[in-house]
C-alpha cells in the first residue's frame, strides 16, 4: 500500500512538472495584463479570461502570413525531403549501397554544427538573392532534414522481406514496378511518421529560419521570437501566438506516443 | 583459318547489338545501376550541402575576411586567435558544463523514472502520453516561456516558491542562468531518456531475471550486474545523440540570456563573430573547431552508435 501511494505520488509529481510549465501557456494566453503581472497566486489559475491577445496579436502583427509562411516551407520541403531520402534509403536498405561508408556519411550531415553551414549558405544567398525568400529557406530545410528522414526510412525498408521482391521479380515485374507495386504500400506507415517528423522540425526550426528571413518569408518562431525584445516584453502576445503555434506539435506528440522514441532515436530504438 | 571464322561471325553479330543501344531509361534503371541511380538526388545534395560549406570554412579561416572587402590570407592567424581568445575558451569550458551536466542528470531521472514505471499499471497509456508531450515543442518557443515563468517579481515558479516558503530565486543572476537554461533544457529532454531506457527495459529477457532471483541475488546486485550492462547500448545511444544536440543548443540561448549573464555557448560565440561582427574569417575558424570538436566527440562512440544502429556489424 506505501509502495503504491508512493508510486502514484511520484507519478503525479513528475506528470505535474511536466503540464504544468504547458498548460501555464494556455492560461496565459487568456490572461489580461493585470492578470499577467500580478504577485497573487490564485490568479494563476483563477481569472477573467479575455481574447485581447489574441485581438493584438492578429491585429498589430502578421502573425497569420507567419504562420502560413511556416506552413508552406514545412511543407514544401518535407515534399523535396521525401523525393530525396525515400529511393536513397531504398538503396541503403536493400543494396546496401556503398557498404555502409555512404550512410555514415549521410548521417554525419547530422552532426554538423548549424553554423558552419550558416555561413557559406549567408553569403551564397546574398550573391543569389535568395536571403529572405521561400526558397532560400527550403533548401536550407531540406539540407538538415534529408540525413534524419533517409536514415529513419532505411530503418523502415529493412523490415520489408527481401522474399516479396524476388518472388515479384520471378513474376516478371521490373525494378520500378517492385517499388511502386510491392514494396511503397508496406512502407506507407514509415513514410508517413517520418514525414510527421520532418514536418515537425521545420516548424520548430529556428536558427536558419532567424538568421535568413527577415520580412517576405519570417516564420512564426521567428515572430514570437520578436516580442521578447530589448524595449519591452510583450508577453500576454507571445504566450498567444506560442499557444497557437505549439498546438500542432502537442497533436502530433499525443498521437505518435508510439513512435516518437523510433524517431528521436533514428530507429534505433523502437520505443 | 579458324579465327578468320570467329571474326566473321562476331562481326556479323555485331549489328543486331548496335542497332539497339539502350536507353539512357533502361540504363538507370537495369539490375546494374538501379541502386545508384536511387542514390543520384541525395549524393548531389551531400555535395553541395556538406563539402562546399566544408571547404568555403576550412579556407575563410586561414584568412581575415569581412565580407565585403578582399580576404587576406593571415595562415593559422584566426586559430592562434582563437586559443588566446578569453571569451572562447570560457564559452567552450561552458558548454562542456552544460554538456555534463544536462546528459547525467537526463540518465539519472530517465534511469529512475524508468525503473518505476517498468510495469503493467492502470493509465499507463495516458502517463507515457502526457510525459511524451515536450519534447516536439519547439524549444525556442518553450525557453521563451519558461523565461517568464522564472521571471523575478512576476513568474509562477517564483510564486509557488513563495507560498511553500523557500523565498525567491533569482533565476537569471550571472551565477545561476547557465544552470537555469540547463533545467530548462533537462525539463524538455528527460522524457527521452526515460523512454528509450523503458524501451529497454521491456525487451530484456525475463529469464535471467528469474535465474537471478532464484539463486538469490539482491535487488541492487541484479540491477547493477545485471540490467546496467544490458542497458548499456542505450545508454550509449543517448549519451551520443544527446551530446550531438547539446553542444550545438543555442534557440534556449535566445529565448533567454541572449548570451548574457555568463550563459555564452560554442554556436551563440560562432553566430556573434559571424553575424553580428561580421568577422567570417574567425567566425569560420570558430565553426570548422566546433565541427571537429563534435567529430572527435562521437568519434570516440560512434563507432558503437553506428553498430547500436545497424549500420556495421
Amino acid at each position: 500500500m506505501i509502495r503504491k501511494t508512493l508510486f502514484w505520488l511520484v507519478t503525479v509529481t513528475v506528470l505535474l512538472t511536466v503540464i504544468g510549465p504547458l498548460l501555464w501557456i494556455y492560461l496565459t494566453a487568456f490572461k489580461s495584463a493585470g492578470d499577467i503581472f500580478t504577485t497573487e497566486l490564485k490568479k494563476l489559475i483563477v481569472f477573467a479570461p479575455t481574447l485581447d491577445n489574441y485581438e493584438r496579436l492578429f491585429t498589430d502583427h502578421p502573425f497569420w502570413f507567419n504562420l502560413g509562411n511556416t506552413a508552406i516551407l514545412s511543407v514544401v520541403s518535407t515534399i523535396f525531403v521525401m523525393l530525396v531520402s525515400l529511393p536513397a534509403a531504398y538503396s541503403f536498405a536493400r543494396w546496401n549501397t556503398g557498404g555502409g561508408h555512404l550512410l555514415f556519411v549521410t548521417i554525419s550531415t547530422r552532426m554538423f554544427p548549424g553554423v558552419v553551414a550558416a555561413i557559406p549558405f549567408f553569403k551564397m544567398f546574398s550573391k543569389f538573392g535568395l536571403l529572405d525568400t521561400h526558397v532560400g529557406v527550403i533548401l536550407l530545410y531540406v539540407y538538415f532534414n534529408m540525413s534524419f528522414a533517409t536514415f529513419l526510412l532505411y530503418g523502415f525498408f529493412r523490415e520489408v522481406p527481401g522474399e516479396l521482391e524476388r518472388a515479384a521479380m520471378i513474376d516478371g515485374y521490373g525494378r520500378m514496378e517492385i517499388f511502386r507495386k510491392v514494396v511503397f504500400p508496406l512502407i506507407l506507415p514509415g513514410l508517413a511518421v517520418t514525414t510527421v517528423f520532418c514536418l515537425i522540425w521545420s516548424w520548430n526550426e529556428f536558427f536558419y529560419a532567424f538568421l535568413f528571413t527577415r520580412l517576405t518569408a519570417r516564420t512564426v518562431t521567428v515572430l514570437v521570437s520578436s516580442f521578447w525584445g530589448s524595449i519591452e516584453v510583450q508577453y500576454g502576445p507571445m504566450a498567444a501566438g506560442a499557444a497557437i503555434t505549439i498546438l500542432p506539435t502537442l497533436v502530433a506528440a499525443w498521437f505518435m506516443q508510439r513512435y516518437i522514441i523510433r524517431g528521436l532515436t533514428f530507429g534505433a530504438v523502437k520505443g | 583459318m579458324i579465327s578468320e571464322t570467329t571474326y566473321k561471325t562476331t562481326a556479323e553479330a555485331q549489328p543486331s547489338v548496335v542497332a539497339r543501344k539502350p536507353s539512357i531509361w533502361e540504363v538507370l534503371t537495369s539490375e546494374r545501376y538501379f541502386k545508384w541511380t536511387l542514390l543520384i538526388p541525395l549524393v548531389l545534395l551531400l555535395l553541395v550541402f556538406m563539402l562546399y560549406p566544408l571547404f568555403y570554412c576550412l579556407y575563410y579561416s586561414f584568412h581575415e575576411w569581412g565580407m565585403q572587402a578582399e580576404a587576406i590570407f593571415i595562415g593559422l592567424q584566426n586559430y592562434r586567435q582563437m586559443l588566446n581568445d578569453q571569451a572562447f575558451l570560457e564559452a567552450f569550458g561552458r558548454t562542456f558544463e552544460v554538456l555534463a551536466i544536462c546528459i547525467v542528470a537526463e540518465l539519472l531521472i530517465g534511469l529512475g523514472l524508468a525503473l518505476l514505471w517498468n510495469r503493467e499499471f492502470k493509465g499507463q497509456n495516458i502517463v507515457r502520453g502526457l510525459a511524451l508531450l515536450p519534447l516536439l515543442v519547439a524549444p525556442l518557443v518553450l525557453s521563451l516561456l519558461w523565461n517568464f515563468m522564472l521571471e523575478y517579481d512576476f513568474g509562477a515558479a517564483n510564486q509557488v516558491l513563495t507560498v511553500i516558503g523557500l523565498g525567491k530565486v533569482y533565476w537569471w543572476s550571472p551565477e545561476l542562468a547557465l544552470y537555469t537554461i540547463c533545467l530548462i533544457t533537462i525539463w524538455q529532454w528527460f522524457p527521452f531518456s526515460v523512454f528509450v531506457l523503458l524501451a529497454g527495459l521491456r525487451s530484456l529477457p525475463r529469464d535471467v531475471f528469474e535465474a537471478a532471483q532464484v539463486d538469490g541475488a539482491s535487488g541492487w546486485y541484479t540491477f547493477r550486474r545485471l540490467t546496467l550492462p544490458m542497458l548499456s547500448p542505450l545508454i550509449m545511444i543517448i549519451v551520443v545523440l544527446r551530446a550531438m544536440w547539446l553542444i550545438r543548443l543555442f534557440d534556449p540561448l535566445y529565448g533567454t540570456t541572449r548570451g548574457g549573464v555568463r550563459t555564452e555557448l560554442l554556436d551563440w560565440t560562432v553566430y556573434r563573430t559571424a553575424f553580428v561582427f561580421f568577422d567570417v574569417g574567425y567566425g569560420s575558424a570558430m565553426a570548422i573547431f566546433s565541427l571537429f570538436l563534435t567529430i572527435a566527440l562521437c568519434a570516440v562512440m560512434y563507432r558503437r552508435l553506428m553498430k547500436a544502429l545497424g549500420v556495421i556489424k
